[in-house]
């Protein structure tokens, strides 16, 4: 908490060092974003708070929008090299195919951030937060409340990728401390609600009324899995736990009927990106690695976001 | 001229689901003898043949080619055996070349494995071309080509694989006079190389002409294998037929008021100018050379592709034909020269197919439906298994049948019958004679587009000749004769 | 050798043996609740799988389902809010914003004279986009009660289950009884033939292309009530599952071929193998290994048995 309090000062006060500069008439910051998927709720979020940060610092923003192909995303950094923007955000696709991308910037001399997820390349900078954190957030509030024993349904996002991966291996560390919070199934829904749902009632249809709770590895999924277990009434039995905080699962954590999810700071992370991109460009000194936590909110402390 | 024979056939079977085709047949076909294979459709030619090209597998008997037992199981092995087909159907790639028509399957190749060398195919085509007396250049497309250029082709890829039995199905139905007499030429030199040659048509003057010896098969069974010089055609017929065809009623001498009439009709580089009447209970027939604009002329007049300019009368009253709907409403019906692309949906039933130009309303009557089907189906004889069968399994008499009776259930005033026995046999032919000397004596206006002479000297009452997109003349059918309707037929 | 008899028997025989080979390895599989669940699961696909059918037997094709899907199931989203409307305007929006865009298809297919590919390629990206923009890339939730309770059941039925049969039902009789139906065989089996029997194809193809838009706006809005929330990115790849069953189901993609009896039984094929991988606990990996391989394999045996 203090350690995001302390960035948010920084950020102000270089935007407000930076604003100066660009109403004393230097040449205007240009920087290239290249998105995952500007159809995922989350990334939208992020692109906001990047558009509202660069307002105020007074850069200009290139956003593309890679619809989730690491070879587009690679493309529309070679773009902005063409175009000798003044730095890069990535926001990558895929650990090992959005590599090439950090590389290729990194060779033009233009410095690169990476936003949200890792490339296997490293970049001038890295501002995101570790997933295996969520994970661990999550299970560790299941383990609290079944004390430790129970048994739990995993539910996976797209297979072999990197949150995927680091979720999964958050949930293992922490069902490792708890030889009692038994695994009974898991599977990958791939990140969709509709999937999710379908899942969620096959699993009740095997395992019925032995299930205490169901970790879902995004909140779309969980969504999915309540709804499931909402109408074949087994809601109060088990517990759902998803990851991100989007809009819908603050409301239904509101409603009493989620349990509690992860959240993630899209706005701190949108902006603390730029930030550290237009730092970058002007050869000021800038964190390598900026992690934004992750915080559990459940039914409580749902009414503060 | 013939000596050993290079293919034996014995007790071949082969039954198709309700069918079967083939029962017990046997064929010894001699080294450098032209053999004709006889029989009406449906007699179980196309089977037999099918099935020595590797297209079928027999279910039962023995095949021996060159003393060797066969069983080709595809094409491809009967080819490299030396058995090669013309099919009656022509397969091109209507894309590609002519030299890559022909070459397909074994195209010459050099610097590395799968190069073609595009010079030596083109080399080979026009080599096999020209003894065809063909002068066709090889690069053109084969898409560019008319039917008669089209066959020329499928003759010269059967002739490049230098086969030791070439069977050839109804190999002139598309030709010319000229392009007949070179294929005839082509066939004496290969006989005269050894090459055995199965010979399959309806055209009895070129079975004479043609063939040595004379197979006649009828419902899937050997009937006879005779010496063709001891055979005359009315003994040849009751042969295929199994009895005696009853002769073909006289033609009628009344005239009714005018049903159609077509003023000045023109398409640019097809027809034009063209004007003439057709009435009540009268058969016009259509001559003229291929390409002479006949096929264009009709296939307008039904709205297929509506003329330019021009005007066309129904009953007096004039109509605009845009498309076939229109004229089907006008009471006008045509038997399309193409029946596989204009006449039939190949995977439908025969009942579906005879009732789609003749369904009205909304819902269709299925009561109805069955009865309109198994009624035409018992007037035109038709061989099927039943309503359901799918008329891609018909034989080809069958399937014209259906196309006729399809066209007849819209109840249609004016009928345009474009090559109505095409590629049918001998007793399907006179049955469909007789059904429209009938169709013009209950006072329907046939228009009759044939390119056999002595068809249209048989049945129609008038004759229009066309030559080159015009009319080149009107003529009494009673009056005149083949020698003079070429006269005006053939290019000046 | 029957033209339009059913021809899915081998199809049939295969539902039934991998059926009972789930029911033995997980007695589950083979109660009520679990077969609803099927069911249920299989409405989806199944909607658009008899739409899509309509399309594939005029020899056409419709790549734009899946895109379909999520825009009028964000469109009825934004309609259903709370209180905001009666029932029936979302419902009929979203069904109607499916219809337009399929008959948008159909115009461009036989007006413009495009390959159906690429005509439904097009619209495959634009009705994303659109759907992007109309639910500003977010999902479009808090839904009203009444829409949601569409994804649900009534007496016991789940109402997508109903709602699929219901157009199976529509769509067999007209392809059975209707002129309608047998031109849509017709054009597919020889659209030349078709026209020089006097059939209007345009008229027809269009109408195959907008009921086939139809039935993807009531799969939109059945999804949108089912997982309450209009999601621009819902029904990826949709398009390719419902074309899967009806291929499936014995329905040749040059057209001319098939029919809806045959579809269903393709769909419910692929719900059981979905729904028993999930049920034996079938790792991620292994479960698209299997799925192709019976897939295949049920399809291999079926065509086998029309072949003798």
């Amino acid at each position: 908490m203090k350690r995001t309090i302390v960035l948010l000062l920084v950020g102000v006060l270089c935007g407000c060092g930076r604003q100066e500069a660009a109403h004393s008439g230097t040449k205007p910051i240009t920087i290239g974003v290249s998105l995952l998927n500007l159809s995922n709720e989350f990334i939208v979020m992020l692109n906001e708070s990047m558009a509202a940060k660069a307002k105020d610092l007074g850069v200009e923003l290139i956003v593309n929008d890679a619809q989730g192909s690491a070879e587009r995303q690679v493309q529309q950094v070679e773009s902005f090299i063409a175009q000798h923007v003044d730095a890069i955000i990535l926001n990558p696709c895929d650990v090992e195919a959005s590599s090439p991308a950090v590389d290729k910037a990194l060779a033009a001399g233009i410095p690169l951030v990476n936003m949200n997820s890792e490339t296997k390349a490293a970049p001038s900078a890295f501002v995101g937060s570790r997933d295996e954190e969520a994970a661990r957030l999550a299970l560790e509030y299941i383990a609290k409340c079944l004390n430790g024993h129970g048994n739990v349904l995993l539910m996976n996002g797209v297979m072999g990728q990197a949150a995927q991966i680091k979720r999964e291996a958050g949930a293992r560390a922490v069902l490792g401390k708890f030889p009692e919070l038994k695994v009974l199934a898991e599977q990958t829904a791939e990140w969709d609600r509709a999937k999710a749902m379908s899942l969620m009632e096959n699993w009740i249809q095997s395992h019925g009324a032995t299930i205490n709770a169901v970790f879902a590895q995004n909140d779309e999924m969980a969504m999915g899995a309540l709804l499931a277990l909402e109408r074949a009434k087994l809601k109060d039995k088990v517990l759902v736990v998803g990851v991100d905080a989007i809009a819908d699962a603050l409301q239904a954590l509101r409603d009493g009927r989620l349990d509690a999810t992860v959240f993630q700071d899209a706005r701190l992370q949108g902006a603390t990106a730029v930030e550290t991109a237009v730092k970058l460009s002007r050869q000021q000194p800038a964190e390598k690695q900026v992690y934004i936590p992750f915080r559990l909110v459940t039914k409580d402390s749902a009414k503060n976001y | 001229m013939s000596g050993a024979p290079i293919l034996q056939v014995r007790n071949l079977c082969k039954a198709f689901p309700g069918v079967q085709a083939l029962t017990d047949v046997r064929l010894d076909v001699a080294a450098g003898s032209v053999h004709a294979l006889m029989g009406e459709n449906g007699a179980g030619k196309s089977t037999l043949m099918k099935i020595l090209c590797g297209l079928h597998t027999a279910d039962a008997g023995e095949i021996r080619f060159k003393g060797q037992p066969i069983r080709a199981s595809s094409p491809h092995e009967a080819l490299r055996r030396g058995i090669a087909m013309i099919h009656q159907e022509l397969l091109p790639f209507p894309n590609l070349s002519v030299a890559a028509n022909i070459g397909m399957g074994r195209e010459p190749t050099r610097w590395f494995p799968g190069w073609i060398d595009q010079a030596a195919l083109a080399r080979d085509a026009t080599r096999v071309l020209a003894r065809l007396a063909c002068p066709l250049a090889p690069q053109r497309r084969m898409k560019d080509l008319s039917v008669a250029e089209m066959q020329t082709v499928e003759i010269a890829k059967a002739l490049a694989y230098e086969p030791g039995l070439l069977i050839m199905d109804e190999p002139t139905s598309a030709l010319s006079e000229r392009e007949v007499e070179a294929l005839f030429s082509v066939i004496r030199e290969l006989q005269q190389r050894g090459v055995a040659i199965i010979y399959i048509s309806h055209k009895m003057d070129e079975i004479f002409r043609i063939a040595d010896t004379i197979t006649v098969l009828r419902d899937g069974r050997h009937i006879a294998t005779r010496p063709a010089s001891e055979l005359n055609e009315p003994q040849l017929i009751s042969l295929m037929v199994g009895r005696d065809l009853a002769p073909t009623p006289a033609a009628r001498d009344s005239r009714g008021d005018p049903a159609l009439e077509v003023h000045r009709l023109t398409q640019p580089g097809k027809f034009r100018d063209v004007s003439f009447t057709l009435h009540r209970g009268e058969i016009l027939g259509l001559a003229g050379l291929m390409g002479a604009g006949r096929t264009d002329l009709v296939n307008a007049i039904y709205g297929l592709a509506p003329a330019s300019s021009g005007a066309i009368r129904v009953h007096g009253k004039d109509v605009k034909i845009t498309n076939p709907a229109a004229a089907i409403a006008a009471g006008i019906g045509l038997v399309s020269e193409d029946r596989k692309q204009f006449g039939l949906v190949l995977p439908m039933s025969v009942q579906h197919n005879l009732t789609l130009s003749s369904l009205r309303g909304r819902w269709i009557d299925q009561r109805r439906e069955r009865a309109l089907a198994d009624a035409q189906i018992r007037a035109f004889a038709l061989k099927v298994t039943g309503r359901h069968q799918a008329v891609v399994h018909l034989s080809g008499g069958n399937q014209q049948k259906v196309v006729l009776a399809k066209a007849l259930l819209t109840e249609p005033d004016i009928l345009i019958l474009d090559e109505p026995t095409r590629g049918i046999d001998i007793g399907a032919k006179a049955e469909i004679y007789a059904l429209i000397n009938r169709l013009a004596g209950a006072g329907k206006a046939v228009l009759l587009v044939s390119s056999e002479l002595p068809e249209l000297l048989l049945l129609s009452d008038r004759l229009l000749v066309m030559r080159e997109g015009t009319v080149t003349a009107e003529l009494d059918s009673h009056q005149t004769s083949q020698e003079q309707i070429l006269i005006f037929a053939m290019p000046a | 050798m029957r033209a339009s008899s059913i021809k899915s028997w081998g199809l049939a025989i295969a539902l039934v043996a991998i059926s009972l080979a789930l029911s033995f390895a997980k007695p589950t599989f083979l109660t009520v609740p679990n077969l609803l669940n099927v069911m249920r699961q299989i409405s989806i696909n199944g909607i658009l799988a008899v739409g899509v059918t309509y399309v594939l037997l005029t020899g056409g094709v419709d790549l734009s389902l899946g895109s379909l899907v999520a825009l009028s199931g964000v469109v009825a989203a934004t309609l259903a809010h709370p209180n905001q409307h009666a029932l029936a305007v979302p419902v009929l929006v979203g069904v109607l914003t499916g219809t337009l865009c399929g008959a948008v298809n159909g115009l461009v297919v036989t007006h413009g004279k495009v390959a159906p590919f690429i005509a439904t390629l097009g619209m495959m990206t634009v009705a994303r986009g659109l759907a992007l923009v109309v639910s500003g890339g977010r999902p479009v939730s808090n839904l009203g009660a009444e829409f949601t309770r569409l994804g649900g059941d009534v007496a016991g039925l789940p109402i997508p289950l109903m709602v699929l049969a219901g157009i199976a039902l529509l769509a067999f009789v007209v392809l059975r009884n209707l002129r309608l139906g047998r031109y849509v065989y017709a054009i597919g089996g020889n659209e030349a033939a078709a026209r020089a029997s006097g059939i209007d194809v345009a008229a027809v193809k269009l109408f195959a292309y907008s009921a086939c838009g139809a039935t993807a706006g009531v799969a939109g809005v059945v999804l949108a009530a089912r997982v309450t929330t209009g999601q621009p990115n819902a029904g990826v790849g949709y398009e390719l599952d419902a074309i899967a069953a009806v291929v499936i189901g014995g329905t040749s993609l040059s057209g001319g071929v098939g029919g809806i009896g045959g579809t269903i039984l393709g769909a419910l094929l692929i719900g059981v193998i979905n729904n028993g991988l999930d049920l034996l606990n079938v790792t991620s990996y292994y479960q698209a290994i299997v799925k192709g391989i019976i897939i295949v394999g049920a399809v291999w045996l079926d065509r086998q048995q029309n072949k003798s």
